[in-house]
């Protein structure tokens, strides 16, 4: 978080833990298990030692969910996830067929795609878990606020597109749900939203306001063709994929040129 | 048709004497052959031909077009088959084949020619014989390829007609076979001209029988003697002879002129000949000098044709012929036959050449034309009034500034006024054939004009002469006299003659030539000039070396002059002879002249003009006359055998009309027919009829010569044209040859110049290697003072390097010394620190010194004051003195002692800080470690925690099972007492009915339930017996209607109410409410053991009253399950229900009714 260069944050960021490539998923993992999200200490030698308990921790609850066939074997891994994140919350339904609460649905999503980044499962579910946990609890004043922000942005960038969603009463409408809560999960392919949670975990959560202004600038000319807030939003939330990574690498120099230096507290 | 019926009176009409009607006839039956296709009016023609003999009438059909050809065939061939027309239509087919019609090639597929052919075998009329056989003669070059067919036919008749000639079969006058035999001798000719080998082995074959060998020895072989070895005999064979190929290339006078090349019959011969090209220059003079024949006047005449035909000549004429002139001479040869001789002579063959040449170069057109020609013109006007009338007529003459030229220009005149005799009497003769011979006769005259062409071939000999000759100025000048001298001697000799014989005589021919030297020589003198008096050899001379074109135009002139001068005054003196004695047909007309007394010629003698060419003409003559000459003086017998029969026949005929006029003049009788009569008895009809068939034969021999005449003609053309094109070629190679010479100049200009440049060349060669080597000189001392440099930067360089490796050293001292100051300034810095101290001693030292001294002081004032006071005190003062000395020098020790103790306790102090130092660090380094440690167990508590966390959320999640599971256990357990309880008490059984009836009910039931627990609490203080008792009951009981419950609880929402619940329970268990049976097995349970937690202090009582409360848990479990499904409206009611029901209970109940709605309440 200290490093202020225009290059991808990762590199450095790498570099400093050890690790060279950029891409690999690996190293991924282990950048995500580390530090931020708080799943391993920063002390190496306890690391065997509490990765151990994590597994425990997993296993048990997974058990227990077992035991109290709250999850078979044919529930997917998802919702297994879920139920385990409910029951360590204390938050487990007396039955699993009971409807799911919006933030369930908002847990689902990111552990969809979650589950696509990171292969093994404890290491999934206690990502999947802290990064919910991170936007509970470290951005639940941050993520209200964004849709101001998402204006102001907006405003900054394209006023004709703002104005043109202002007379279209489209901008309350907005998908702000998919954009800041699931951040983008199910919106962007998970190679390019990769990229955005990086930076969501490593603290800043503004930069899910400029993954949504750009979005709303590369589809500038359908957007503006659109007229009702119906479809406007029904387009956003269904946009096309093969643009994303262009979308997330003109956000985050978007990010860069805005907030400056990426020294972001978010 | 009207015409038809007409065509007898037009046929008369044909021969009135009116010239227009008969060309108005003429032009009406043209027209209507033109129209009509049909035969009728061909024959009809024929007819009329046989009938009168009419000449307009042969005219037409001798030029009959294509479509009648066959009619005309036709007719001649049924005619041909009667023997009493069949003369008369021989000569007919004679006159039409001789014109060479369009369509003579038919002839050969006509049936005609096998029906001639069938009457030449059968016939025996010696007329006829010899008129078909002469037709045939005249007809096979025509048709060549007939041979094929026909060829053992032309055999025969030769084999009968030859073998008739000796046998004389019948009565046939010797006369007619003297024309026989010339015609079988013909025929010889034809035969073996064309199918050599073929006519050798019909020979051979036909004459090696017995019968036929008087023939051959008789007839044939004086006739083999007349030709020489046909070299298709050699080269060619029987099949060859018969290929219609080899007559493909040939035209019909070239046949004739191939048979003629065989014949060394010099009457039949010809000269322009393939053969004779071997023949060298010498051969031919030999031939000449030998053979009188070779007259140099035949020579001179072929000289001056060549002349004519000159390229160089022709062209000045055209060159000069201004544009008035030119229409002039173009119509001269029409106006001719109308106008008188003079104007005829207007026209000359070389005019025509001189049209037809090319035009040359007119590098050689001087300046001044007009004067020398009007000079000449002028003189040859007035000089002689020679018969020519040159000025007027002539074309204009040469364009060169010598007169000598005119010689040449009128050289063609002389050339052509033999000609003029034959056209005047072409144009005296109005014969129908001179009509239509009309286009023929200029091109008859052409080759007369280019005759010299014949002698052409040898002029490349005759070139190298001229060479050997034009040396030789010497040999020119007597040739020059001689020639004077001949030309004076000639028109001395041809003035005579002119007026005699007129233009038709040969011997005037001769004269022109000598006139015109004259006139020319007369020119030549008045114009003073210094030339030669010969004008020939002036003009070769002159021209020869100048004008390569002219090279050989007067070729033939020393020739015929210089060569043969010395036989020249012998040749002239026999041309004499010859032209007076000659009995040539030619010098039959001044003859007949003479006979006759008038000029009128007979009306065969045009023909023998026409017949014979001038070459044969004049071979005849020559030859005629040396035999004369021979015969007069040896016997003619001698030289019989070698006599041609064309000879023979020339000696009948001249004979025949030497004794015809000797007749007539011993007659001197106006009519022969008076004569006849006169004579008294009749005129012998046999002799008229003989002579009359004689007349006839030799008027057929007559034609036949005359067509000969016209394919030499023809040939003649041939060979002019190609005298004109090797002129033109020579032409050209000379302007090759300036050009060859300009361009050798060009060469010789560029090989200078190139010489120039190669020395340039060489000389910048020179200089530039000059200056190579210089600049290589120079390369070579840079080079060096390169090295020299190159050694002395090496040297530098090294030097460098020394330099910088002592600077290295220099600067590795440097830094020895910079280590040594700084080791130095430490220690001077410890000397000085050590100086401070000492310092700080010294003023130690100073200040105990001053306290020494005013010691001393006070102690020598105390001395003073002891001695004042105590004189006798020293040794007590020296006692003190000792005494402080020595506390002095021990105060001194103390004093270092303190010092030495003061660094000690420093250096003691310095060792602690730096312990001190070190503890903290360790401290540090122990209080980081620490914390790593911490916030590795924090991390690791962390971990441990949220696992506690987790196990604490399992085990919660495992306990709100179980309790569920209680739960229902319970709630089974509780049915199945209440079934028990409902045997025992009556007054419930109603409501059991209701709880029998529906789930729903339950509440009520539990109510009821709860209102018997209440009573019952007493009566069952034991509470574990009936917990097993329910537990067990409880299991089969309602297990249905909980189990249906459960799931449908919220665990939020039952959380509150539970605790609530229990909470109020416990309230109302304060009241010492007796529990129900239900209640106690709970109390061991896992939410027991927590509420146990909670109270503690609690009595058994008071656990009683925890069952109590769990009892009401499922009541309020069961009231709620009412609630979720729906039942809501009927458990109010039946709450409501119970209320009033159980006044008589205690104020508990409605506390816990209170209760019910407090959990209502707080549910909602």
């Amino acid at each position: 978080m200290t490093e202020d260069s225009q290059r991808n944050f990762r590199s450095v960021y790498y570099e400093k833990v050890g690790f060279r490539g950029v891409e690999e998923k690996k190293s991924l993992e282990i950048l995500l298990k580390d530090d931020h999200l708080g799943i391993l200490p920063p002390h190496h030698e306890s690391h065997a030692k509490v990765m151990r308990y994590r597994k425990d921790q997993y296993s048990d609850v997974l058990h227990a969910l077992k035991v109290i066939r709250f999850v078979s074997d044919a529930t997917p891994q998802v919702e297994v996830y879920l139920r385990m994140y409910q029951l360590e919350s204390g938050k487990l339904p007396r039955s699993p067929s009971f409807p799911l609460e919006p933030e369930d649905e908002v847990f689902l999503a990111i552990a969809k795609a979650m589950e696509e980044m990171v292969e093994d499962c404890v290491d999934c579910y206690w990502i999947i878990r802290c990064f919910v946990n991170q936007l509970n609890t470290k951005y639940r004043d941050f993520l209200p606020q964004l849709p101001k922000a998402f204006e102001q942005y907006l405003n900054l960038e394209d006023s004709r597109l703002l104005s043109h969603l202002k007379t279209c009463s489209a901008v309350s409408k907005l998908p702000y749900d998919l954009w800041f809560k699931r951040c983008f999960a199910g919106c962007l392919p998970e190679s390019s939203l990769q990229r955005v949670w990086d930076k969501i975990v490593s603290g800043s959560c503004k930069i899910l306001v400029f993954v949504a202004v750009e979005i709303l600038l590369t589809f500038k000319i359908k957007v503006m063709a659109l007229n009702s807030a119906e479809k406007i939003t029904n387009f956003l939330e269904n946009i096309p994929q093969d643009s994303s990574d262009a979308i997330v690498s003109k956000a985050i120099d978007l990010w860069h040129k805005h907030c400056g230096t990426p020294v972001h507290s978010a | 048709m009207a015409q038809q019926a007409n065509v007898g009176e037009l046929l008369s009409m044909l021969d009135s004497p009116t010239l227009g009607v008969r060309d108005d006839v003429t032009a009406a039956f043209k027209e209507n052959l033109s129209s009509d296709r049909g035969p009728m009016l061909v024959n009809t023609l024929v007819d009329y031909y046989l009938e009168t003999n009419s000449q307009p009438v042969l005219h037409i059909l001798t030029t009959l077009q294509e479509p009648h050809d066959k009619h005309l065939l036709d007719k001649i061939n049924e005619y041909v088959g009667k023997a009493a027309t069949r003369l008369s239509i021989l000569s007919l087919l004679g006159h039409v084949i001789r014109l060479q019609p369009s369509w003579k090639h038919k002839l050969s597929q006509a049936p005609l020619l096998p029906s001639l052919l069938k009457c030449l075998k059968m016939d025996t009329d010696v007329v006829v014989l010899t008129t078909g056989v002469l037709v045939l003669i005249t007809m096979l070059p025509m048709i060549p390829q007939s041979g094929k067919q026909h060829l053992l036919d032309f055999f025969d008749i030769f084999g009968r007609l030859s073998s008739w000639c000796l046998k004389k079969p019948g009565h046939v006058a010797e006369v007619y076979l003297v024309h026989l035999h010339a015609s079988v001798y013909a025929l010889f000719h034809r035969l073996y001209g064309m199918y050599p080998c073929n006519f050798v082995s019909f020979l051979r074959s036909h004459y090696s029988m017995k019968e036929n060998l008087e023939t051959f020895e008789e007839v044939v072989k004086p006739m083999m003697e007349h030709v020489r070895i046909h070299p298709e005999l050699v080269t060619g064979s029987k099949d060859h002879e018969l290929d219609p190929r080899r007559w493909k290339r040939l035209e019909t006078h070239d046949v004739v002129i191939e048979c003629a090349k065989i014949s060394l019959d010099p009457t039949e011969a010809s000269y322009e000949d393939g053969y004779s090209v071997s023949h060298q220059i010498s051969a031919r003079f030999l031939h000449r000098s030998a053979d009188v024949t070779a007259s140099p006047y035949v020579d001179t005449q072929n000289s001056y044709g060549c002349a004519t035909s000159t390229p160089s000549s022709t062209s000045r004429l055209t060159l000069l012929n201004t544009p008035g002139q030119l229409p002039q001479t173009l119509s001269s040869p029409s106006t001719r036959l109308i106008t008188e001789p003079p104007q005829a002579t207007l026209w000359s063959p070389s005019m025509v050449c001189g049209m037809t040449t090319p035009p040359t170069s007119p590098g050689n057109v001087p300046p001044d034309l007009s004067h020398p020609y009007s000079k000449v013109f002028g003189t040859t006007a007035g000089g002689k009034g020679t018969p020519l009338g040159t000025p007027a007529t002539s074309p204009p003459p040469a364009p060169l500034c010598h007169a000598d030229d005119y010689v040449h220009i009128s050289l063609p005149q002389a050339a052509a006024t033999p000609l003029r005799k034959e056209e005047r009497t072409d144009s005296a003769r109005p014969c129908l054939h001179r009509q239509h011979h009309l286009p023929n006769d200029r091109g008859l005259e052409e080759p007369l004009g280019s005759k010299g062409s014949v002698t052409l071939s040898d002029l490349p000999g005759f070139l190298g002469d001229l060479a050997s000759e034009e040396d030789s100025i010497e040999k020119d000048k007597e040739e020059a006299a001689i020639s004077k001298e001949l030309s004076e001697i000639t028109t001395a000799e041809a003035e005579p003659v002119v007026p005699r014989g007129g233009f038709d005589s040969p011997f005037y021919r001769d004269s022109l030539p000598g006139s015109q030297r004259k006139t020319h020589s007369a020119a030549s003198s008045a114009q003073g000039a210094s030339m030669n008096p010969e004008p020939l050899h002036s003009s070769l001379d002159k021209l020869g070396p100048d004008t390569p074109k002219q090279a050989f135009t007067p070729i033939d002139l020393p020739c015929g002059s210089a060569d043969e001068s010395p036989v020249g005054g012998r040749e002239r003196q026999t041309s004499l002879e010859t032209n007076i004695l000659t009995p040539s047909p030619c010098k039959i007309p001044p003859q007949r002249g003479v006979g006759f007394g008038s000029g009128q010629p007979p009306p065969y003698d045009h023909l023998f003009e026409v017949a014979l060419p001038k070459t044969a003409y004049h071979f005849v003559s020559k030859k005629t006359e040396e035999l004369l000459k021979k015969a007069k003086g040896n016997t003619e017998e001698d030289f019989l055998p070698s006599t041609s029969p064309m000879e023979v026949l020339d000696r009948l005929i001249q004979q025949g009309a030497d004794a015809h006029s000797k007749e007539l003049n011993k007659l001197s009788l106006p009519s022969k027919s008076v004569d006849w009569t006169h004579f008294g008895g009749s005129p012998p009809s046999d002799e008229i009829r003989t002579l009359r068939d004689q007349l006839l034969l030799l008027h057929n021999q007559l034609l036949y010569e005359r067509f000969k005449r016209q394919q030499h003609a023809l040939r003649n053309r041939r060979l002019l044209r190609k005298v004109i094109k090797a002129a033109a070629l020579e032409e050209h190679n000379a302007a090759m040859k300036d050009q060859l010479k300009l361009q050798e100049k060009d060469i010789q200009m560029w090989k200078v110049s190139l010489q120039k440049e190669q020395a340039r060349y060489s000389q910048l060669q020179e200089q530039r290697d000059t200056v190579v080597t210089q600049l290589h000189s120079q390369i070579r001392q840079l080079q060096h003072d390169r090295e020299e440099f190159y050694n002395q930067s090496q040297e530098l360089q090294t030097k460098l390097e020394d330099c910088r490796n002592m600077i290295a050293e220099l600067r590795i001292e440097l830094k020895k010394a910079n280590n040594k100051v700084c080791h130095t300034e430490l220690q001077l810095s410890q000397v000085s620190q050590k100086l401070s101290n000492s310092e700080s001693v010294q003023q130690q030292m100073e200040f105990l010194n001053r306290q020494l001294l005013v010691l001393g002081e006070v102690n020598e004032l105390y001395l003073e004051q002891l001695q004042n006071k105590h004189s006798d005190t020293t040794k007590e003062v020296e006692m003190m003195k000792a005494a402080y000395r020595k506390e002095l020098e021990k105060n001194r020790s103390h004093v270092l002692q303190q010092n030495q103790r003061l660094d000690t306790s420093q250096k003691r102090i310095l060792e602690l800080e730096s312990h001190l130092a070190k503890k903290d660090h360790l401290l540090l380094e122990q209080k980081k470690y620490l914390e790593d440690v911490k916030l590795q167990a924090r991390g690791q508590l962390h971990a441990a925690e949220s696992r506690y966390e987790a196990q604490k959320r399992i085990t919660q999640v495992f306990e709100l099972e179980i309790l569920d599971l209680y739960g229902r256990l319970e709630k089974d357990g509780l049915l199945k007492k209440l079934e028990e309880e409902k045997t025992e008490a009556a007054e419930a059984a109603e409501e059991r009915l209701d709880c029998c009836d529906d789930g729903c009910s339950d509440s009520v039931v539990g109510h009821n339930e709860e209102a018997s627990g209440h009573n019952s609490e007493t009566k069952t203080p034991r509470p574990g017996s009936t917990r097993g008792s329910s537990g067990s009951r409880g299991g089969g009981g309602s297990s249905s209607s909980s189990e249906l419950s459960t799931p449908e609880k919220p665990p939020n929402q039952r959380a509150g109410p539970f605790s609530s619940r229990w909470e109020t329970a416990m309230g109302e268990s304060s009241g010492s409410i007796p529990t129900t049976v239900g209640s106690l097995p709970s109390s061991k349970s896992f939410l027991g053991m927590k509420a146990r937690e909670l109270f503690r202090n609690k009595s058994e009582s008071q656990c009683d009253e925890d069952g109590v409360t769990i009892s009401s848990l499922s009541e309020t479990l069961k009231t709620e399950l009412g609630k979720d499904s729906g039942v809501e409206a009927k458990t109010p009611l039946n709450l409501d229900g119970p209320h009033p029901v159980p006044p008589t209970a205690d104020s508990v109940g409605q506390l816990r009714i209170m209760d019910y709605n407090e959990t209502h309440h707080e549910h909602s």
